[in-house]
């Protein structure tokens, strides 16, 4: 039986490797990367602030937040690196891949499906999207990695019975996150559109 | 504890993590997770203490037994049929299957915790720093910021409860609207802090041609020892398994390599690659006290 483990931390570990080197070829400005690590800092800062409610985390809706503001590229590294730091302080495990991999793609496709659209600044589809993806993609992703972690024969049964333990902490993950998006969403765009107009921030 | 392997070059830190992790999560022999397990146990309580058997009691334990029973649960492959519960075959390989994996769980969290406690961010960034030159500066500049943060959020209550918005005082939808400010504030000037900082670091010419980074860190004699001696083990651990000399078979049947001398040797060897940093502090620690003896 193949080793599902190895192959997919493999291949997660080069999907992220193609984003950093992406960024990396673009030779950033002094600014976007200023901005890139204040927004990371602050979703770490999120995360660590609430450490007491367990998994009540504002982190998915300004790494969201991030993604629409700064687009797809950006969103994803928010993501990818707010994972990764946060688990600075949380500590580092087997699962910082997958949560990087699985915080980089909501940032991603927030930035893919709002940048340039109109819904950008009505508040609806901006906090569907975050309990959607909160539940169905970080959710997923990091179940299956619990599931994999746990036992390397993997079956339908173990994935199914993994994703229903795993339910009602991804719910109220989700519904957080709606709830902060909700509240932050709207504010934290436009100040992210005021700064980027008078400083003239990555528009790329 | 002060330990010896930590102020080692961070390059030879994350050859060991690296090593042992990849033996850890690849093999799923009896003797080398029993290794690799006793190994992390044994150097995560030396760096950490009681936090670390804290830890092992009341979070890894339960863990490892979750996955034990699982296995066991939801395989039913194996020869050897125990009992049935619910027609469903209970069998004596996919028992052994369930701990080995759970002994796997277990010893790949506390190798993690070894790291935690060695594998600080400015290693990280030292590491990796001329491979993603730039992500390493996003990256020890949000490191920076957090506490920054903090302070500055401090700074911006104090204000606001000097203009009689006071956090801590009021209904609960005051102070919330009044959390909410404070939040607000500190975004705004997180960001225009931030931009302050990169036209600073641009009139300090980041980005230019020629500029170096600086490091604390430098390659020495005994760096390259542990090196090639990691190296060493590591390539016969591996060679023993790529030629069976370590070898296990699960399923249909439980089925181990024979163990003599040659046998002997390699898992001495990988042990003595697991424990590497526990040797070292020991030797450090002879080499300490034959010296005060000499005073």
């Amino acid at each position: 039986m193949p080793n599902y483990y190895l192959i997919s931390l493999l291949l997660i570990v080069l999907a992220i490797a193609a984003f950093a080197m992406a960024f990396e070829r673009r030779k950033p400005q002094a600014r976007d990367l200023v901005i890139v690590a204040v927004l990371v800092a602050i979703a770490v800062a999120s995360r660590a602030a609430f450490f007491m409610v367990p998994q009540v985390k504002p982190m998915i809706a300004i790494i969201i937040i991030a993604g629409v503001s700064l687009g797809a590229q950006s969103g994803f590294l928010v993501g990818a690196l707010a994972g990764f730091l946060s688990n600075f302080i949380f500590g580092q495990g087997p699962w910082t891949p997958w949560q990087m991999f699985a915080l980089g793609i909501i940032g991603f496709l927030a930035g893919i499906l709002f940048r340039r659209s109109p819904l950008k600044t009505k508040r609806l589809p901006v906090c569907i999207f975050g309990g959607f993806s909160t539940l169905v993609l970080y959710g997923l992703i990091v179940d299956t990695s619990s599931a994999m972690m746990f036992t390397p024969r993997l079956s339908k049964e173990v994935l199914l019975t993994t994703y229903l333990a795993g339910l009602p902490f991804n719910a109220i993950h989700a519904v957080s996150t709606m709830i902060f998006l909700l509240i932050l969403a709207k504010p934290m765009i436009e100040k992210l559109s005021r700064v980027k107009k008078k400083y003239g921030l990555v528009e790329s | 504890m002060r330990d010896t392997f930590s102020s080692c070059n961070p390059i030879v830190n994350f050859i060991y993590f690296t090593c042992v992790l990849v033996i850890t999560m690849c093999v799923k022999h009896p003797v080398i997770l029993g290794i690799s397990f006793a190994s992390a146990m044994i150097y995560s309580i030396y760096l950490n203490g009681m936090k670390a058997i804290k830890f092992n009691i009341f979070f890894l334990l339960p863990l490892m037994l979750i996955a034990a029973i699982i296995n066991p649960a939801f395989n039913h492959e194996g020869m050897t049929i125990l009992t049935y519960i619910r027609d469903n075959p209970i069998t004596y390989e996919s028992i052994y299957y369930g701990i080995a994996a759970a002994v796997m769980i277990g010893s790949v969290i506390l190798w993690f915790s070894c790291y935690n406690a060695i594998m600080t961010s400015d290693k990280f960034i030292y590491l990796f720093g001329k491979m993603i030159p730039a992500l390493s500066l996003v990256i020890s500049m949000a490191l920076r910021f957090i506490p920054r943060y903090k302070i500055q959020i401090k700074r911006i209550t104090n204000a606001q409860r000097g203009i009689g918005r006071d956090i801590s005082a009021g209904n609960l939808i005051g102070r919330i609207k009044s959390g909410v400010s404070i939040l607000s504030i500190m975004i705004t000037w997180a960001l225009e802090n931030g931009v302050d900082t990169a036209d600073a670091m641009r009139a300090r010419g980041y980005g230019l041609k020629g500029r170096t980074s600086y490091s604390n860190f430098r390659f020495d004699v005994r760096d390259w020892t542990l090196t090639v001696v990691l190296m060493v083990l590591f390539i016969m651990v591996v060679i023993a398994i790529r030629a069976h000399f370590i070898s296990i078979v699960y399923f249909p049947a439980f089925v181990m390599n024979d163990f003599d001398g040659i046998v002997f040797i390699l898992y001495a060897a990988y042990a003595a690659l697991c424990l590497l940093p526990l040797l070292l502090d020991i030797r450090e620690d002879i080499v300490w006290r034959s010296l005060r003896l000499k005073i």
